[in-house]
Order: structure tokens, then sequence, then C-alpha cells
């Protein structure tokens, strides 16, 4: 049988989005679109980490925003208070993102489907009133505001170009190293693990550890989203790392497609582009934005409840049916 | 000396005992059939030993090691690997893919290996081509690229069974491997376990179907409310008044039919 090949390398999936990131300040180099582009780039990372977890080891988070919100005030506290370097903060708020990923992942070796989703809610609202409450650390309902741009070796990244290239070459360097776990043994353990817990087991996968692993590297990308967030900004407070943020996450994985990469990141540019639409479309009324502002939570429940009758895959499943191929699913 | 022992494996669901103080040997290289009624605990019996319920008493040992209680994923890679009565395949997934997963045992890849993909390709041509081996081993090379769900039944036995062959075992219980399959697809079956054991695989098989079960089994162990009631060669078991007895019900024992 003869197979047209198709399927993407990711190196060159990655290449063909690094010269887009990278033609986008040369084409344009308006602030507001950039300062957009950082969210969406942020929220990528985060996608990232989700579609792995959930898109394709089956395990639900409504939690994500939290370990977002572990990054980013672990790393504002390291950098303001502390005084360490940005790039230790990052890796601190990164690898205390990842340890709380461990601790949920003690209740999805137990729990499944509904329940393990109650469970990363309730996560989520903990660690919601702890960013409220612990004002010593995190500035309390206020906010936390003054946060120190990102320093790399000394040079102070304080430009909208340079902050928008640290966090898209991040969230490139993300994809890669994710789509490749995808297409190696792990990957193919967690849509084994998704198909059938029981027909994984038998295949000698050790579910365990694959769900605390899947768990803590999901929720340590979702900590290093939250320590560029931080930084990029300037500003963070309790409700950008709300439950609402993380049913929102969990909304773009949906609407991108369980089992695929490419479908997710997709579903993340165009979702967070959404509400900013007047930094792609610059003749965009006031009126329009807002409206569009509005009407966001239900504009992203439409597009759920419709993928989920019209499109079950999702923009992934779209995507392998025009023959794009499938990140992760090796062709051999 | 046996490859599998068996002994005293008591199992309680609440007030019911679905696996009774269970007692038996599986020999290297050999064809062991489980039999007996529904609910018999037969089913029951497959999980206690492959690890997927935990025996409220009993020991099992595999090639003289201790491995009861242990969790099913780490007893499949110490080379005691199973099928299921209702498959579990990864339905969403190739024939290939499903084979290739349990191939992967022999690719050493974490996810830091993985994710930078050093040294990775050898190992993982190699598990694909073995994945392949085993869908001719099967005789189901033909279906290698299609989806599991797609597949016909009696192929997606064969595909549980291959998946299962390609965690490299060296005892495999199937769990009902023939029940819904056709005369000609039984027959496939059977060719595909005798290639199996001379490919030198002992065989532990729970089946319904007796004129599969008279021709490849060596040795009978048949299972009534949880108790076993007789083990021995096929043409000894034919005979065994307390088999006839549990298959016939009492009745038919009362009139010496």
């Amino acid at each position: 049988m003869i197979r047209t090949r198709l399927a993407f390398s990711p190196y060159v999936a990655i290449a063909i989005a690094a010269a887009a990131v990278a033609a986008v300040p040369v084409l344009s180099p308006d602030r507001y679109l950039l300062k957009v582009l950082v969210y969406v780039g942020v929220n990528v990372i985060v996608i990232a980490g989700l579609a792995l977890l959930f898109g394709h080891a089956g395990q639900i988070s409504m939690g994500h925003a939290a370990f977002v919100g572990i990054g980013a005030y672990t790393s504002a506290y390291c950098v303001g208070h502390v005084g360490l370097p940005w790039l230790v903060g990052a890796l601190a708020g990164t690898a205390l993102a990842a340890a709380g990923g461990l601790v949920l992942a003690l209740p999805a070796l137990r729990l499944r489907g509904h329940y393990l989703a109650m469970a990363t809610l309730g996560f989520n609202e903990i660690m919601y009133v702890a960013f409220r409450e612990a004002r010593g650390i995190t500035g309390g309902g206020d906010g936390l505001g003054g946060i120190s741009y990102p320093e790399v070796a000394g040079l102070s990244i304080d430009s909208p170009v340079g902050v928008y290239l640290l966090v898209w070459g991040v969230a490139l360097v993300v994809l890669l190293l994710v789509a490749n776990i995808l297409r190696s043994r792990p990957g193919r353990a967690m849509r084994a693990l998704h198909a059938t817990e029981n027909g994984a087991l038998a295949c000698g996968i050790d579910t365990v550890g694959l769900k605390i692993r899947t768990f803590a590297l999901s929720a340590g990308l979702a900590g290093l989203a939250g320590a560029l967030y931080a930084h990029s900004v300037g500003f963070i407070s309790p409700g950008t790392f709300g439950l609402d943020q993380s049913v929102i996450y969990v909304a773009i994985v949906v609407v991108g497609g369980a089992g695929s990469l490419a479908g997710p990141v997709l579903a993340a540019i165009a979702l967070t582009l959404l509400p900013y639409a007047d930094a792609l479309i610059p003749g965009l009324g006031k009126d329009a934005v807002a409206l569009l502002q509005d009407w966001e939570a239900d504009i992203y429940g439409i597009a759920m409840i419709a993928v989920v009758i019209l499109a079950p895959a999702g923009i992934g499943g779209l995507l392998t049916r025009l023959r794009i191929g499938r990140a992760g699913e090796a062709h051999v | 000396m046996s490859l599998l022992a068996v002994r005293g494996l008591t199992r309680r669901f609440g007030g019911l005992t679905a696996v009774d103080d269970v007692s038996f040997d599986v020999h290297e290289g050999s064809i062991k059939a489980v039999i007996g009624p529904n609910g018999a605990g037969k089913s029951t019996l497959f999980n206690l030993i492959t690890g997927f319920d935990p025996p409220d008493a009993g020991s099992v040992r595999f090639d003289g090691r201790e491995i009861t209680g242990q969790r099913a994923d780490r007893i499949v890679r110490s080379g005691l690997a199973r099928t299921f009565q209702n498959t579990e395949l990864f339905e969403e997934l190739s024939a290939l893919e499903n084979v290739r997963i349990a191939a992967d045992l022999g690719v050493r890849a974490g996810f830091v290996r993985s994710a930078l993909r050093v040294g990775l390709t050898a190992g993982e041509r190699e598990s694909v081509e073995q994945a392949r081996r085993l869908l001719r081993l099967a005789g189901i090379a033909e279906f290698a690229q299609a989806r599991a769900s797609d597949m016909p039944h009696g192929t997606r036995r064969l595909l549980e069974i291959a998946r299962a062959l390609a965690t490299t075992p060296r005892v495999m219980l199937l769990d009902e491997p023939a029940a819904g399959l056709n005369g000609a697809e039984t027959r496939t079956l059977i060719d595909a376990l005798y290639r199996i054991r001379d490919a030198g695989v002992t065989l532990v098989v729970v089946e319904h179907d007796m004129g599969l079960v008279m021709e490849i089994a060596e040795e009978i162990l048949v299972l009534d409310r949880g108790a076993k009631i007789a083990e021995g060669p096929p043409l000894l078991i034919q005979k065994d008044t307390a088999v006839i007895e549990a298959y016939l019900g009492e009745e038919c024992a009362d009139v010496g039919c």
C-alpha cells in the first residue's frame, strides 16, 4: 500500500513558525500588537503542556491557571524580594509548579474523568485563595506590580521586540521538545493510557510513573509560562490565575483536538487573539472590540459546543483530514 | 520445575468467594486450558495472577520469583503477558501502532531523551520491525495500517495476542481468545497458538470452545464456583464425574447420565 507521507517533521514546522515569528516585528513593530502576541506566546506554552496531559494522556486538569500563577509569583518573588537573577527565578517558578503538578498527580492515580476534574478544580480554588491571602509574597488582591523585565546574562530585555522574541523563542523550543516527546515512546504510552488503562498496563507501561511525570512536566511548562508572563507584563494579580482561566485552557485543548499538538496551538493563537482583534485589524472600531471582549466567554463556549458536535476531533482532526499529518504520530 | 506456580489463591467479593483456594502449576513449553461454567472464577483467577486484582490469600510464583500483589505492568515486564475477555485495544490507533506500543518496552527512552531525540532512531526502527513480524506471526499483516476499531472481530483478538507477544513474554494468559470467532477464524487462531507455543511461549488459555480446548490443551484445569474440581489431561477430564456434574447440573448426576 502506498501512502502519502505528508507528515511534517516537527523541525520543518518549527522552522516555518520561527520565520513567521521573526517576520512580525519587521513587518509591523506596533507595540500593542507585540504585547498581544506575548500573551499568545505565553498561552501557547501553557497549551503545549496541557495538550500533553489532557489531549494525549487523557488526564484532565482544571487547575492549570494555578500552575501559571505559581510560576509567576515564585519568579516575581525570587527576583524582586530575594534578588536572584531572572533565569534562576524563572527556573524556580518552573520547578515549584512542577512540584505542584506532582501533588496533583496523586489524586490522578486514583480518580478518573469528572472526579479528577473536581479534584483539580479544587486545587485551583485553593491556590487562588492562597494568592489572594499570602500578601507578603503576592501583594494580595491588589496584585503585585513593578516586576522587573527579564534579564539574560546581565542584559535587561526591556524592549517590546525583545520581550516578544524571548517569549516566542521559548515557546518554539517548548513546542519542539513536546512534539519530540509525543512522537517518541512516552507519547505513544500517553495515547495508550488515554485509550485504555488496562490495555496500557498489559503492554507493560508503568501508568503510575507516566501520570506523575506527565503531570509534573505539564505543570512545569505552565509555571514557565507564568514566569515569562510576570516579567513581560510587569504586573500580576490573582484574577489572572483563577478557575475561569483554567476552564479556558481546557476549552482551547478541546477546540484544538485531543491527540493533536498543532490543533491546540492554533486554537490557542486564535482564541487568545480574539479579544484583541483590534491589534490585527487596525481599522476595527472600539465598539466592535468591546463587543468581542464582552462576549469572549460566550464565543469560547459556542466554539467548544460546535467542535464537540461538528468536529469531535477538533482542529487537529481537520488537519489530519487535510493530510497535513498529526504531530506525534510517526507514520511508519 | 514449573514456570508458573499458583498456591492457595483466594479472592472474595463481599460474601462471594470468586476464587477459592486454587493451586496449580504450569510447565514451560506447555499449553494449559482453564475451563468451567460461567461465573466459575476463570477471569478473576487471571486477574489475580496478572496483578489486575489483588488476591486475599495465596501466592503466585513465576520462574521461582514471588509476584503476588505486584503491579500489573511490572508483572508484564517480568515476562507474564495477557489478553482480555473483552479486548482492550487502542481503538483509535492502527494495528501496527497497537503492537508497537508494547514493543516499545525494548526501547530505552525517557522524557529527556525523547524530548531531545538522542539516539532513538535505531531502537524505534527495530521495534517497528518487531511489530510487523508479530503481525505476520498472528496472520494479520494485511491489517497493519487499519484502525483497530475498524478491524473484524476475529482479527482483533489476534491483534491483542500479537500485542501481548510484543512484550516478549515467557508465559501468556489468553482469556477466551476464541469467543465470537467463526469456524475458519478459530482454525486461524489454533494455528497461531501452535506457532506461538513453538516459538517458546508457554500458554494458559481460558476457553469455552471445547473443541479448541480438547485439541490444543495438554492439561486442563476445571473450576466450578471458584474452586478447582479437577485437573489433568483432556481424556481424563472428559470422563471426570465431578466435571460432568458441574457442566450438566446435579439433576443429571442424580439420574446417572
